[in-house]
C-alpha cells in the first residue's frame, strides 16, 4: 500500500472500518488481517485527497458511539423495569452495570488504540496547550463540544454524559445499601465488593482524562452523599454506644470502628476519600462527645489508667485542641503530686529526700508520656511547665525564699564527698540532679552553693574522685553554657597544677640536694575564681618550723612563674601533727593555727593565754576558737572557767586518748550553715544587679534607643539562662543607669531610653 | 587497719630523725596558697576588669578553654611599675606609646607567665 495521500469514497472505507470497530467495542474477536487493514483505513481518511476526511470521520465515530451506549442504557431501563420491585434484582443492576462498564471501558482502550493516528495527528494538534488547561476554566460545555477529544477520551465522555447521568442516582443508592450491609453483617462476597469498588472507580476513571477536577464528578455524585450517609451511621453507632457502655469501654469501640473504616475506606472508595470518611468518623463518634469523654479524664490520670490514657491520647490527638484538656488535667496532677511530694520534708536528708521524691515524680511522669503519649511534646512541655512551677515556688509558709537551688547543690556536694556508692552510680545520680537543676530559675544561686561547697571539697581533700568533679562540671557546662562553669573550672583546673607543682617542687629539692622538715601539699589557688570572701586582715605570725618551707617553696614559685604573688591562707591550711607524749604518742590533724600554738609548748609546759596571742598575732575572735577547740580536747589545761588574757594554760602530760590518730575540727565550722545561706543570697542579689547592669548597658549599645517594654522583653530573654529577675529590680538597676549617666531618658517620650556613649 | 599504718610511719619517722624526745612533730603540712599578679591594682585600668581575668575583649570572644586563659590573656608590667592586660595596653600603645596611668614613656619591664 502507499501512504500517499488518494481519492477515496468515504462511505466505503468508513462501513469496513465500522465494522471492526464494533467488533472491538463487543470484544468479539478481530482478525488480524482486518485489524491490521483497519490501521490503514483510518490513516487513508484521514489523509484523504483532495480534502481530509477526518473531521467526518469524527463525527461518524461519535455518532456510533452514541448509539452503542443508548442501546446498552435502553437495555438497563428494559431491565429495570422488568425487576423493578424485587431487591435481588437492584443488587444485580450494580454487577450488570460493572461487567457492561468493565467491557465498554476495554474495548474503549483498544479503539484508541486503533485511532491512534487520527488521536496524534488530528486530534492532538488542535488541543489546547498544558498551561491552558491548567489556569484557563476550559471545561465548559461549550468548549467541550466544539472541540474534538482524543476517541478514548471522547468514548468515556459519552459513557458518563449517557449513561451515568441517568443511572447514577440510582446506582449510587444501591452502592450505599451495600456499603451499610457491609457495616452491619459484614456479609458482601469477595464478588459484591470488587463489583462496589469498580462501579465507584467508573465514576474517577470517566474523567480520569482530565488534567482539572478529574474528581468532579466522583465528588458531586457520590461521595458527598456517601459522607452524609456515612455520619448518619456513625451518629446513631454512637448514641448507642452511649447509652450502656463505660467511657473505657466506648473509647475502645470507637478505635475499633474507626479501624474498621479505615479498613473500608482503602476496600471501596478513591484514596482522595480516606481521610475525608476518617475526619466524619472523628467529628460524629469523638468531637460531638468530648465532654463525655473528658468526664472521667481527671480519675484515669490519678489512678494510672494507662490503656485507657492510651486510647484517650490515640482518640483526641487528631481532634482540634482535642488534648487541650487533658493536657491540663495531666499538669495540674503533676504539680499537686510534685508540691506534695517534697512538702514537710524534715530531718538532716532534706536535700536528698527533695531531688530524689522530685526525680521520683518526674520520673513516673515522664514514663507515662513515653507509654502512653507517645512522647508528645505537648505533654513533654506541660510536665516541664509542672516541675518548674513545683520547683520554684516559694515554700508555704511565705517567707523563706525558694531553697531548691540550694538543696539541689547540697545533694550533689552530698554525692560528690561522702557517698558509699560506686563511681558509676554516683554519677547516675548525678545526671539526673542536673535533670531537677534544669527546672531551677534561679540558677546563679546554685552556682554560688555549688562554688562554694566545690571550694571546700577540694581545699579540704574530701572529693571522692576528682573525675567525677571533672564530669560533674561538665555536666554543668553543658546544660548551661561556658559562662556558667568558668569560674567552676578554673578551681578544678587549679587543683591539677598544684599536684603538678608539688611534683616539681619536690624534684627541684632533690636535685638541689635539699629536704624539707616536713611533708609538704601546696595548693595553689588563682585570686578571682575561689568563692573565699576577703582574706584581709587576718594577721598571723608564722611559727619558724613553717617558715623554711614556705620559703622554700616561694623562692621556687618564682622561678617557675614571673609577675605572680603569693599569699597564704593559713586559716584554710591543716595538717598533721605527732604529738609524743609520755604514755603514747599520737597523730592528730588540726589547723594551723591549732599546731602553732601546740607547738609553742614544746620549751615550756605552762603560758598566759596573752602571751600566747601576742606571740602568734591571731585575732581575737581566731584565737578564742581555736583555742577553745585544744581545751575541750583536754590537750591543754585551764586554769578558768572562760578563755581570759590571764588565764594559764599548761600542756596536759597525762593526755590520754583511745585513737592515737584522730583529728581535731571542732572550730572548722567558721558560720553557722543559716548565716552562710543568707551571705551566700545576698551575694547572689549584689551578682544579679551587676549582671543586669551589664546586660542593659550591653543591649543598649547596641540598639541606641529602644522603649522600656522591649528592653524589658530583652533583659529577660538574655538573663533566662541564669536566673529570672524581678521586674522590680531590672527597673532598680535602670533607674541606677540613668543615675551613672550610661542611659538616659528620651526627650520625648517618657517610656524610651537611649545610649549615652 | 589505721593502727597498723601509724607503727609503720613512727618507725620511718624514727629512723629520719634521731630525736625521739622531741614533744611535737611536724608530719605533714597541707596548705594552701593564693596566687594573684604583683600589681599596685586590681583592675586593669584601660578595660576596667580585673587582672586576674581575661580582659574584657578575650571575654567576650569567650574562650572555650578556660585553661588557656593565663597563655592568652597574660599580664604586662612597664618601667613605670603600672600593668594592664598585654591585650589592652598592645592596643593602647598604638595610638600613643605612654603609660595611661602617669604619661611616661612606655616600654615593658616584664610579662608574666
Amino acid at each position: 500500500m502507499s501512504l500517499r495521500p488518494q481519492r477515496i469514497v468515504f462511505d466505503d472505507v468508513w462501513g469496513c472500518l465500522r465494522q471492526t470497530v464494533e467488533k472491538v467495542l463487543k470484544l468479539n474477536s478481530v482478525r488480524r488481517d482486518d485489524w491490521n487493514s483497519s490501521f490503514t483505513d483510518v490513516y487513508s481518511i484521514c489523509v484523504a485527497f483532495p480534502d481530509p476526511l477526518a473531521d467526518r470521520l469524527y463525527s461518524e465515530t461519535k455518532l456510533f458511539l452514541e448509539n452503542h451506549v443508548k442501546s446498552q442504557l435502553d437495555e438497563f431501563n428494559c431491565y429495570m423495569n422488568d425487576m423493578n420491585d424485587s431487591e435481588s434484582g437492584e443488587n444485580q443492576l450494580l454487577h450488570k452495570y460493572y461487567s457492561a462498564w468493565k467491557n465498554y471501558s476495554q474495548g474503549l482502550e483498544y479503539l484508541n488504540y486503533l485511532y491512534l493516528y487520527l488521536n496524534q495527528q488530528h486530534i492532538k494538534k488542535q488541543k489546547v496547550s498544558e498551561a491552558e488547561i491548567l489556569y484557563g476554566n476550559g471545561t465548559t460545555p461549550l468548549t467541550i463540544s466544539q472541540e474534538q477529544m482524543e476517541i478514548g477520551e471522547l468514548g468515556l465522555d459519552i459513557w458518563r454524559l449517557l449513561m451515568i447521568q441517568n443511572l447514577g442516582d440510582i446506582l449510587v443508592k444501591q452502592i450505599l445499601q451495600g456499603i451499610e450491609r457491609d457495616r452491619v453483617d459484614n456479609c458482601l462476597t469477595s464478588k459484591d465488593i470488587a463489583t462496589i469498588h469498580g462501579v465507584i472507580h467508573s465514576f474517577v476513571m470517566v474523567q480520569d482524562y482530565k488534567k482539572k477536577g478529574n474528581l468532579q464528578l466522583y465528588e458531586s455524585l457520590f461521595e458527598g452523599k456517601m459522607l452524609e450517609a456515612s455520619g448518619n451511621y456513625f451518629t446513631s453507632q454512637a448514641s448507642k454506644l452511649l447509652q450502656n457502655c463505660s467511657v473505657s469501654q466506648y473509647m475502645q469501640e470507637v478505635i475499633r470502628i474507626l479501624e474498621e473504616e479505615n479498613v473500608r475506606a482503602h476496600k471501596f472508595f478513591h484514596i482522595s476519600s480516606i481521610q475525608k470518611l476518617k475526619k466524619e468518623c472523628e467529628d460524629r463518634m469523638i468531637t460531638d462527645h468530648k465532654n463525655f469523654l473528658y468526664s472521667e479524664c481527671k480519675e484515669m490520670v490519678s489512678n494510672d489508667k494507662r490503656d485507657d490514657l492510651r486510647n484517650l491520647y490515640v482518640l483526641l490527638k487528631p481532634i482540634v485542641d482535642g488534648l487541650k484538656e487533658l493536657i491540663q488535667i495531666l499538669l495540674e496532677q503533676i504539680k499537686n503530686e510534685g508540691a506534695e511530694s517534697i512538702m514537710n520534708l524534715k530531718g538532716e536528708n532534706i536535700h536528698i529526700q527533695f531531688v530524689e521524691n522530685m526525680l521520683q515524680v518526674h520520673q513516673k511522669y515522664e514514663n507515662l508520656i513515653v507509654e502512653t503519649f507517645k512522647n508528645d511534646p505537648l505533654f513533654l512541655s506541660a510536665l516541664d511547665k509542672a516541675c518548674a512551677s513545683v520547683i520554684n515556688s516559694k515554700l508555704s509558709d511565705g517567707k523563706t525564699t525558694c531553697r531548691s537551688a540550694e538543696l539541689v547543690a547540697k545533694y550533689c556536694d552530698n554525692l560528690l564527698k561522702k557517698s558509699k556508692s560506686t563511681e558509676c552510680e554516683i554519677e547516675t545520680k548525678l545526671s539526673k540532679s542536673i535533670t531537677i537543676f534544669k527546672y531551677i530559675e534561679d540558677k546563679d544561686v546554685y552556682q554560688k552553693f555549688y562554688s562554694r561547697m566545690l571550694a571546700k571539697r577540694l581545699i579540704h581533700d574530701q572529693s571522692v574522685n576528682m573525675e567525677l568533679e571533672e564530669v560533674m562540671i561538665n555536666k554543668l557546662k553543658q546544660a548551661c553554657g561556658y559562662e556558667f562553669t568558668n569560674k567552676l573550672h578554673r578551681m578544678y583546673t587549679d587543683i591539677g597544677i598544684s599536684m603538678d607543682l608539688n611534683n616539681k617542687f619536690n624534684q627541684h629539692l632533690k636535685n638541689v640536694n635539699d629536704e624539707l622538715s616536713i611533708n609538704l601539699a601546696i595548693k595553689v589557688l588563682q585570686a578571682g575564681a575561689w568563692p573565699l570572701g576577703p582574706q584581709t586582715n587576718i594577721t598571723f605570725a608564722v611559727p619558724q618550723e613553717f617558715e623554711q618551707p614556705i620559703r622554700k617553696f616561694e623562692a621556687f614559685y618564682n622561678t617557675s612563674f614571673s609577675g605572680r604573688k603569693l599569699s597564704w591562707l593559713h586559716h584554710l591550711c591543716a595538717g598533721e601533727l605527732k604529738v609524743s607524749l609520755a604514755k603514747k604518742s599520737y597523730l592528730i590533724t588540726m589547723q594551723t593555727y591549732q599546731m602553732a600554738m601546740l607547738l609553742l609548748f614544746e620549751n615550756c609546759d605552762t603560758m598566759i593565754c596573752k602571751e600566747v596571742r601576742e606571740v602568734l598575732q591571731l585575732n581575737n575572735d581566731n584565737f578564742q576558737k581555736h583555742l577553745q577547740s585544744l581545751v575541750d580536747q583536754k590537750l591543754l589545761l585551764i586554769d578558768t572557767e572562760k578563755i581570759e588574757d590571764s588565764s594559764v594554760l599548761s600542756l596536759n602530760l597525762e593526755f590520754t586518748n583511745k585513737r592515737t590518730k584522730f583529728k581535731i575540727t571542732a572550730s572548722m565550722q567558721k558560720e553557722s550553715p543559716q548565716q552562710e545561706i543568707e551571705q551566700t543570697i545576698t551575694q547572689v542579689d549584689e551578682d544579679r544587679k551587676l549582671y543586669l547592669q551589664a546586660a542593659i548597658v550591653r543591649i543598649m549599645k547596641a540598639r541606641k534607643v529602644l522603649k522600656h517594654n522591649a528592653l524589658i522583653q530583652e533583659i529577660l530573654s538574655q538573663s533566662k539562662v541564669c536566673f529570672a529577675p524581678s521586674i522590680p529590680m531590672i527597673k532598680k538597676c535602670i533607674e541606677s543607669l540613668i543615675d551613672k549617666q550610661y542611659i538616659e531618658r528620651t526627650a520625648n517620650s517618657s517610656d524610651e531610653y537611649s545610649y549615652v556613649a | 587497719m589505721h593502727f597498723l599504718g601509724m607503727d609503720d610511719e613512727d618507725k620511718s619517722s624514727d629512723n629520719e630523725q634521731s630525736k625521739p624526745d622531741k614533744m611535737f612533730t611536724l608530719k605533714r603540712w597541707n596548705s594552701v596558697a593564693m596566687w594573684s599578679w604583683d600589681c599596685s591594682t586590681d583592675t586593669c585600668a584601660i578595660c576596667r576588669v580585673q587582672v586576674m581575668d581575661a580582659c574584657l575583649r578575650c571575654q567576650a570572644e569567650s574562650k572555650k578553654d578556660a585553661t588557656n586563659k593565663d597563655v592568652t590573656c597574660v599580664v604586662c608590667w612597664g618601667e613605670c611599675n603600672h600593668s594592664f592586660h598585654h591585650c589592652c595596653i598592645s592596643l593602647w600603645v598604638k595610638q600613643s606609646n605612654r603609660c595611661p596611668l602617669c604619661q611616661q614613656e612606655w616600654s615593658i619591664q616584664r610579662l608574666s607567665s
